[in-house]
């Protein structure tokens, strides 16, 4: 019986192995785009990269007044102008999800420097067990260092940290009434549980005395997400990072660890100096904790003044363009240590563009970036489409007031664009705002002027700036079109003139 | 119970039981429904009575151990079955994994023996369940989890489709909740079988029964079977006055019914089986349709045909979450006659597979999976065993797809 049951086995090997060959072959590429899209975000770095930079939604976010909208990844090549730096962006990612994407880096890569974003954020329990994280371990899947089959094989059977919304809520609500706090002297809360719950009741007076919901709750906020003590033993982030430690040595990678800036002026304002000394020491732990480990820790966390984060009702490290670039210059300065020759001071003047394009390919970051689609193009593989539930295309924003005033008495407008009918009242829109003035809106007529339908075919209107907006903080310019007809634009282009 | 001898002194003993059982089955899974409807009730005829409703989570397989233990002491009761002394056997006859969540409702008297049986390792048992648990794998994950999407689509808003899209939404139904459940059933049988335990078979080729008598013979065989024996036989079976048997049958279908969960739905789609069995029943004596025909033969595959249609329209009222919108999809199958809709995206493997299915169904009429495989020449039956294991990998439905019966 055990000879027979030694050869079904063997059979058994045999057939997997043919049958993970067949699917390697045949199935695996298409899966992959299906059930793992992420991995495009590696391929995309070429072999020839010397830095590569990893992150979350850090990197890409921007103001919409920015002047340069750029990622903090660009603002660092800057720098470095003689080397080719790269970046991995996944919004909502942590150390766990980079280690996977880093392990996807060929072997045969000449990358040698890698920047890991490193956020205090994701240290805490409602990061670690975020409703987020189905969904981004499910993207993983199929690229862990195993046979492709056996990857599909987890993939179908669920084998992956697969838990429903309310489960996830229940875990961390237990991390934080399991988590008591061992502060100096009287800390009247046990545990973040408790300091919510007082901060909630008590709340953030307005000047008049009064209960400020927005600012309490952000206050809140700030208590859930930075109101722990890190235990560099059991938090499971520390060994996420660690694994990457592990494997920037094998692959000989220089390593370094970007600890993002947090609003603790904010965070000191609503909650006191008790939230910001718990972060600051927590930062400390990390930093010797991984200098230790020869890791180069850039510690940017009291670096950006709470004017220069995009989000004022929430805890994100979002930096409008000066955080941004004073996170790349930190960053620049430790790569210094191995590329100190190729190192060159950036002066960042008040420059401003009057100049514009967008071919929805190079990744040039404008707003409503998710209505790309490969469905068609004008050039390149993907173009912005509108209608059929998406009401907006990619859409320019620039603070006008930067460009003198004598620069801008007209703006030109152009785009290709692609529509099935004329059975829509698609508009161009420039929108402004800003202080001191009412808010602008005028739609133009799209079809009046471009009447070939299925075909590509140019829009180009010539508008004068009307002296009431030239002082903008804020110009918005799209296409907005709330019709059930899908019209796609491609190749935008801007150009503001005299 | 079993030291008695006396009705007397048996039966109030019995009727702990049975109310106790059914107590605890009531309570979780009817409480909520009979307080709504009785409020409703007290509403219409103007009674300020509310009664409260309770945020209970249903014991998974309160249905089916509850049927197992009523089983068990109604047969002590008859001395069909001798007591059990040893808590651990009756326990594990209660909670035996493979069939704890959803069957099959084994019978004390066929389970328990094997139990205690010694299991040594047999390599018939493990190659025959492993077969038995890879094809309801892939009729689980790969027919009953592909189906559930193109289902639910139509079920969410069946406006938007025309009527023979709404025919496709039902025929993909009647096989999902089949593939789902069957296949539940050989992967419970198989992983028995594995320890060497034989679970009865739950299902045997349904969709290929001619009358609605057979194909209750062959759908959930372990409940049907149940209530012929502890419900229809108690009431008279078919030894009794016509009227009295129409009851019967009534009462066994809408029992039935009602067994699968807490809904006005449920008892309408067991009473329809109810009706159209008599229908057939009396048509039958009428005009003498049913006789013996050759499997496969024209006859036999055009009755399989009607009746499956039927069972297609009767599944209307079991997958609705309401009687208006089991109603409402009736309607819409008239009223969308010719109406340009939404089409459903149907991927091309997923026919392939679905066709898959329909001549396994055909191949396998009569037989058993494991056995019918154990006949074919190796090379055949390897180049099945692949075909499952790449189908189950590559081709499994990747959302969470919980067990349809896991609910009752």
């Amino acid at each position: 019986m055990l000879k027979k049951l030694s050869l079904k086995i063997v059979l058994l090997l045999v057939l997997l192995i043919v049958l993970n060959f067949v699917y390697k072959t045949w199935f695996y590429e298409s899966d992959l785009q299906k059930n793992a899209e992420l991995i495009n975000l590696v391929r995309a770095v070429p072999n020839d990269a010397d830095i590569v930079y990893i992150g979350e939604s850090s990197n890409i976010t921007f103001r919409g007044d920015d002047i340069d909208k750029r990622p903090i990844s660009a603002f660092i090549g800057d720098y470095f102008p003689g080397l080719k730096t790269y970046d991995i962006t996944k919004p909502a990612s942590h150390a766990g999800i980079y280690k996977v994407l880093l392990e996807n880096i060929p072997v045969e890569s000449k990358v040698k420097t890698i920047v890991v974003t490193l956020n205090l954020r994701s240290f805490d329990a409602q990061w670690i067990y975020s409703n987020l994280e189905t969904s981004l371990q499910k993207s993983l899947v199929l690229i862990k260092p195993y046979p492709p089959l056996f990857n599909r094989f987890l993939l179908s059977f669920k084998v992956f940290d697969i838990k429903s919304d309310s489960e996830r809520v229940k875990e961390y609500r237990a991390k934080w009434a399991e988590d008591e706090f061992h502060m100096p002297g009287n800390f009247q809360f046990r545990n973040v549980i408790e300091w919510d719950r007082w901060m909630s009741n008590n709340g953030i007076k307005d000047s008049n005395g009064n209960y400020d919901l927005p600012q309490t709750d952000l206050a809140c906020h700030f208590i859930k997400s930075f109101g722990f003590q890190l235990d560099t033993l059991k938090n499971p982030r520390i060994s996420d990072f660690n694994a990457i430690i592990e494997l920037a040595r094998k692959r000989n990678w220089n390593l370094v660890f970007n600890l993002l800036a947090e609003n603790t002026g904010k965070a000191g304002e609503l909650v006191g100096n008790d939230l910001t000394d718990l972060m600051n020491e927590n930062v400390q732990i990390l930093e010797n904790y991984y200098s230790r480990k020869g890791v180069v820790v850039v510690n940017n966390l009291n670096q950006v003044g709470n004017d220069q984060f995009v989000d004022q009702n929430w805890t994100t490290e979002h930096y409008a363009e000066l955080g941004r670039r004073t996170v790349a210059k930190n960053v620049a300065l430790a790569l210094k240590h191995w590329y100190g020759d190729f190192y060159k001071e950036v002066h960042c003047d008040s420059r401003y563009q009057t100049s514009f394009f967008n071919d929805c390919d190079k990744g040039i970051i404008w707003g409503q970036m998710q209505t790309l689609t490969t469905d068609m193009a004008h050039s390149g593989e993907k173009s912005s489409m509108t209608g059929a539930g998406n009401d907006y295309s990619i859409t320019f924003e620039y603070p006008l007031k930067v460009i003198p005033d004598s620069l801008k008495k007209t703006i030109n407008v152009e785009f290709w664009l692609h529509q099935p009918s004329l059975n829509h009242d698609a508009k161009l829109v420039i929108q402004a705002s800003g202080q001191g003035f009412h808010d602008y809106w005028n739609g133009y007529d799209i079809k009046s002027i471009v009447k070939d339908i299925n075909v590509w075919a140019r829009y180009n209107i010539s508008i004068s700036v009307p002296d009431s907006i030239k002082q903008a903080d804020l110009i918005k310019i799209y296409v907005l079109n709330q019709s059930k007809e899908k019209i796609y634009i491609d190749d935008f282009k801007i150009l503001v003139r005299d | 119970m079993e030291k008695f001898h006396e009705k007397r002194f048996k039966l109030p003993i019995l009727l702990v039981s049975l109310i106790s059982n059914l107590g605890l089955l009531f309570f979780f899974k009817y409480y909520n429904f009979a307080s709504e409807n009785l409020n409703l009730l007290f509403d219409k005829i103007g009674i300020q009575q509310d009664i409260p409703l309770m945020n209970f989570l249903l014991p998974v397989g309160i249905s089916f151990y509850t049927f197992q233990t009523l089983s068990y002491s109604i047969d002590v009761y008859f001395g069909r079955q001798k007591a059990e002394k040893h808590l651990g056997y009756f326990a594990l006859y209660v909670s035996f994994f493979p069939q704890l969540v959803a069957g099959p409702i084994e019978r004390f008297s066929r389970l328990t023996p094997q139990l205690k049986e010694k299991h040594l390792f047999s390599y018939d048992n493990l190659v025959n369940g492993l077969r038995l648990i890879i094809f309801g794998f892939f009729i689980k994950m790969v027919i009953a989890d592909n189906l559930s999407g193109i289902v639910d689509e139509i079920y969410a808003a069946p406006e938007k489709f025309s009527s023979l899209e709404i025919l496709k939404g039902l025929l993909f139904y009647s096989f999902q909740i089949y593939s789902d459940f069957s296949g539940y059933s050989l992967i419970a049988i198989g992983s028995a079988r594995i320890m060497g335990i034989r679970l009865m078979d739950n299902f045997n080729t349904p969709y290929l029964a001619k009358n609605i008598s057979e194909f209750w013979q062959r759908w959930h065989i372990s409940l049907s079977t149940w209530f012929r024996d502890y419900l229809y036989f108690p009431l008279g079976g078919n030894r009794v006055a016509k009227t009295r048997w129409v009851f019967n049958i009534l009462v066994v279908f809408v029992v039935s019914g009602v067994w699968h969960g807490a809904n006005w739905t449920f008892l309408i789609w067991g009473a329809l089986f109810g009706v159209i069995y008599l229908i057939e029943s009396a048509l039958n004596k009428l005009l003498k349709i049913e006789r013996e025909y050759t499997p496969y033969s024209f006859g036999h595959i055009s009755l399989a045909v009607k009746t499956f249609i039927i069972v297609t329209f009767i599944w209307v009222f079991f997958r609705s979450q309401s009687f208006a919108e089991a109603i409402n999809i009736f309607k819409l199958l008239y009223n969308n006659i010719g109406f340009a809709g939404a089409k459903l995206i149907i991927p091309g493997y997923l026919w392939v597979f679905f066709l898959t299915f329909i001549a396994s169904d055909f191949l396998l009429y009569n037989k058993r999976f494991d056995v019918w495989l154990g006949n074919v020449p190796a090379i055949g039956r390897w180049t099945v065993y692949g075909f499952l294991i790449f189908s189950i990998i590559v081709y499994a439905g990747i959302e969470n797809f919980p067990f349809i019966y896991f609910q009752f």
